[in-house]
């Protein structure tokens, strides 16, 4: 999965179509580079993304993975190479809104994102923007703020929140717009051990009940751990790719990047490391501890 | 020497509105000078309120705050003295840099104390050095260098004033993990070199765990634990009560113990649970 | 402390002032202005407060939200007052004395105009959410966009200003207690050194407000905004008979003033 040097690729042509349907994202040999830049933020990223899945994108401040997120959405479009979207190229500038209704952002800090004084009247403003019908606003608005559990709490100034609940406001407002992908962008950066557990747990349900892609960008690697798929990436490129227990089993990789591993994952390399037998990779707690007892009984 | 001691102090938040709200109260507390006292508890548990008032940016509505022996609300000038005895650094610092270069934003502080500009120079390079900050970035602007960067000059501008008593309210927030070990070892250098009293509000129990000497834990206004990390994390039952986390280390202690491992009390790094786990496994082997 | 600004602040409830169409309580806000200015004998100042005071009976909103809006102005009000006490002739209340009665019936009459005006306009704030406001004014003001005035975008920018003030207040907060804990004195030196003094508290706040600027514009840009073409509403403006009623009341309470008036009491 390392890949050391960045690849001059040939960018594979009009094939989009004949790939498999149920990529709803797909990154094909992409750079980008900030405007006013010598080195490139990506390059040469390859990435497809499947329908119904929760990716995690781990990384340290500056490896790329932010730029990664705006590319998903035509916020940025990509110097070289494509992304497409359901099928749809982003850089088509006709179709964007096509694009930004498919695939909802949440950003890092929850202040700049919600746009109405009213809780409900943000959750209304993405579909009010598609020139959705009032009453089926009304019910995207209602079943949004349920899923997020912050109905009861629909007629609230946003300020007299707690972030974890601003943030939970900002996820419903992106999903009544019905997207089928979410991408979320650092959300918990900003918050407290109360609020990263509140967003994170409605995410995964949502991936897991409402069947929608989710792609959650980070580095608290504690929130990668129940995703399907963990993708590291440095310096503009993906370093690793795989499920989150064996991506992390690379405990040497991970550290040489200056990420930090869970202490589960941690604790059951060192314990090898000290000659235990432990044949498992279990991320969870409950998991890593019978597999431990279970090393002790032998 | 500046040894802290709080005495029964409560703080009210709109006293006589319909809006009050009490935020702390029936505090009593000494930090003896030098000390690495941690201060965890969730938000809106009264820890920010508390710290702002070991500099006298918030008054006590009633009770005492006692520096190096001293009231700090005696009057307008204990109050802007202790401002130079106790650095307070706040949450997401790096919002209040304003000034055109990095020098001149770390001498804000030492120039507000009418220092001698040799004396400012100095205090601006030690402070640079401690969070080890390249003299070459002294004359950019700080608006143009990365997040932690920021971070790292805003926690020198405090530095600078040398305080005795360094508070900082989660000063990794927001970080990536290069970027919080590399701000937690700035502190401790700092405090190795100078040997100030530091006092770390932090939402990171395992950075609590690893660095501190003293944990204070708040509570809906209240200390409601107030011992070494190994007293505290022995009660982890009673920190997940109040809703806080335990370091991943002594959850995992936890779980191994309800499967009938024998560990000892209060773990709470992973050194000790892996030494921990090996010995007992040596223990067995006998 | 700057957290007692109450400007723009919007009370949620579910009384008849809270459930008016917008569009109504502009419209009856303008007839109020229109009346208080036709007071002038202390019946006709009597009839306006019991109105004022209905209103506010009506919203459930409490007068100690309204004295904490009317806090700010507290120095309008004085200056007033003042101005008012001192400078109107009359009879003195104690013979060789500059105060006269008329003075302070003056003063007093004057207070009250402020007062209430605020009052008023206060009543429209705290009971309609900024988004209707906004929603209203867009309709009511909608024929201008024939002439190319961009009504909607003025409209958006205004709720978005209402939307940032406690935000941006909290943050000021925020600022000046860091650059206190920094030795910062904003309290004492000539006025030219307090002047310098608020660079520290302003810097960072343009910065942090250009940020979120930016931030907000992307965020809106990725929730499908692209200006009020093509755009619904989820609350759709509608009259229902109890804005007519009000309508009227209003009608015949100005038509009820302006009789005052011409009888001068």
């Amino acid at each position: 999965m390392r890949d050391g040097v960045c690849l001059e690729k040939e960018s594979p042509a009009a094939d989009g179509a004949s790939q498999a349907a149920d990529a709803v994202i797909r990154f094909e040999d992409v750079h980008y580079t900030y405007p006013g830049y010598d080195t490139e933020t990506l390059c040469g990223i390859d990435l497809e993304i499947k329908k119904g899945s929760f990716v995690a994108v781990l990384g340290h401040n500056g490896s790329g993975k932010s730029t990664l997120a705006k590319l998903t959405n035509a916020i940025l479009v990509p110097d070289k190479g494509r992304v497409l979207v359901a099928g749809i190229d982003t850089a088509d500038e006709e179709r964007v809104i096509d694009v930004r209704r498919t695939v909802g952002m949440v950003f890092q800090n929850p202040d700049n994102q919600i746009v109405a004084n009213v809780v409900e009247d943000d959750v209304a403003f993405a579909p009010e923007n598609l020139g959705v019908e009032p009453a089926e606003i009304r019910r995207r608005v209602d079943e949004a703020l349920k899923q997020v559990g912050m109905y009861e709490m629909r007629m609230h100034a946003p300020h007299l929140l707690s972030g974890g609940q601003k943030q939970r406001v900002a996820i419903a407002g992106v999903i009544a717009m019905e997207p089928g992908i979410i991408v979320l962008d650092e959300p918990t950066a900003m918050l407290d051990p109360q609020g990263r557990h509140e967003v994170i747990s409605t995410v995964t349900k949502l991936c897991r009940d409402k069947k929608m892609t989710v792609v959650l960008i980070t580095h608290h690697m504690d929130e990668c751990v129940r995703a399907d798929r963990l993708i590291v990436m440095s310096a503009g490129k993906i370093i690793a790719d795989g499920k989150p227990a064996e991506v992390f089993a690379d405990v040497e990789l991970m550290e040489s990047e200056g990420l930090t591993v869970p202490e589960t994952t941690r604790l059951l390399y060192d314990l090898r490391k000290a000659g235990m037998t432990l044949p498992g990779e279990e991320l969870d707690v409950e998991g890593c501890a019978e597999e431990i007892a279970q090393g002790l009984r032998l | 020497m500046s040894e802290i001691k709080v005495e029964q102090l409560r703080h009210v938040y709109s006293a006589g509105t319909p809006f009050e709200k009490v935020a702390i109260d029936g505090i009593n507390l000494t930090i003896p000078h030098g000390q690495l006292v941690g201060i965890i508890g969730h938000t809106g548990s009264g820890k920010s309120t508390f710290i702002q008032h070991l500099n006298a940016l918030l008054a006590p509505s009633s009770g005492k705050v006692l520096c190096a022996g001293k009231d700090i609300n005696e009057n307008k000038i204990s109050r802007r003295d202790v401002k130079g005895q106790v650095g307070l650094v706040f949450q997401y610092p790096e919002y209040q840099l304003f000034e055109e270069t990095v020098y001149k934003d770390i001498a804000f502080g030492p120039a507000n104390m009418k220092l001698s500009p040799e004396e400012i120079d100095s205090r601006v390079r030690e402070a640079a050095n401690f969070v080890g900050l390249d003299e070459e970035l002294f004359e950019r602007s700080p608006l143009e260098l990365s997040g932690g960067q920021k971070r790292r000059i805003a926690i020198a501008g405090v530095i600078a004033m040398r305080p005795g008593v360094l508070v900082l309210d989660e000063p990794t927030a927001g970080l990536d993990p290069a970027g919080c070990r590399q701000v937690l070892d700035n502190i401790c250098a700092y405090r190795e070199k100078t040997g100030a009293t530091v006092i770390i509000v932090s939402h990171s129990m395992d950075d609590v765990a690893k660095i501190a000497e003293r944990i204070l834990v708040f509570d809906r206004g209240g200390i409601v634990m107030d011992g070494t990390p190994s007293e505290v994390f022995s009660h982890p039952e009673e920190l997940i009560s109040i809703g806080l986390d335990v370091p991943k280390a002594t959850e995992l202690a936890m779980a191994l113990r309800k499967r009938g491992v024998k560990l000892p009390e209060s773990i709470y790094s992973h050194e000790q649970l892996l030494s921990a786990i090996v010995s007992l496994r040596e223990g067995q082997k006998c | 402390m700057l957290k007692d600004i109450t400007l723009g602040q919007f009370f949620p409830g579910d009384t008849v002032v809270h459930r008016l169409d917008p569009r109504t309580k502009l419209i009856l806000v303008v007839v109020y202005i229109i009346a208080l200015f036709q007071a002038s004998g202390w019946v006709s100042y009597a009839a306006v407060t019991a109105a004022t005071a209905a209103c506010m009976a009506l919203s459930h909103i409490k007068p100690g939200n309204i004295f904490k809006g009317l806090k700010p102005m507290l120095f309008i009000i004085v200056l007033t007052a003042l101005l008012n006490i001192f400078y109107t002739d009359g009879t003195p209340v104690i013979p060789g004395w500059i105060i006269t009665w008329q003075g302070i019936a003056r003063a007093v009459q004057m207070i009250l105009r402020i007062i209430l005006l605020i009052t008023g306009t206060f009543l429209l704030t705290y009971t309609t959410s900024p988004i209707a406001l906004t929603d209203g004014l867009d309709i009511l003001f909608g024929p201008l966009k024939k002439i190319k005035v961009p009504v909607h975008e003025m409209t958006i920018m205004m709720s978005m200003a209402l939307r940032f003030i406690p935000t941006l207040i909290e943050e000021t907060d925020k600022i000046m207690s860091a650059q206190k804990a920094r030795g910062a004195d904003f309290e004492t030196g000539s006025l030219i050194s307090r002047a310098k003094a608020l660079l520290p508290i302003l810097v960072p706040l343009f910065v942090s407000a250009f940020r979120r600027a930016d931030e907000l514009a992307v965020a809106m840009e990725s929730r499908c905004y692209h200006g009020g073409e093509g755009r619904t509403r989820m609350k759709r403006l509608r009259m229902a008979g109890i804005d007519y009623a009000a309508l009227i009341i209003g009608a015949a309470f100005l038509a009820a003033m302006i009789v005052m008036k011409k009888f001068g009491i």
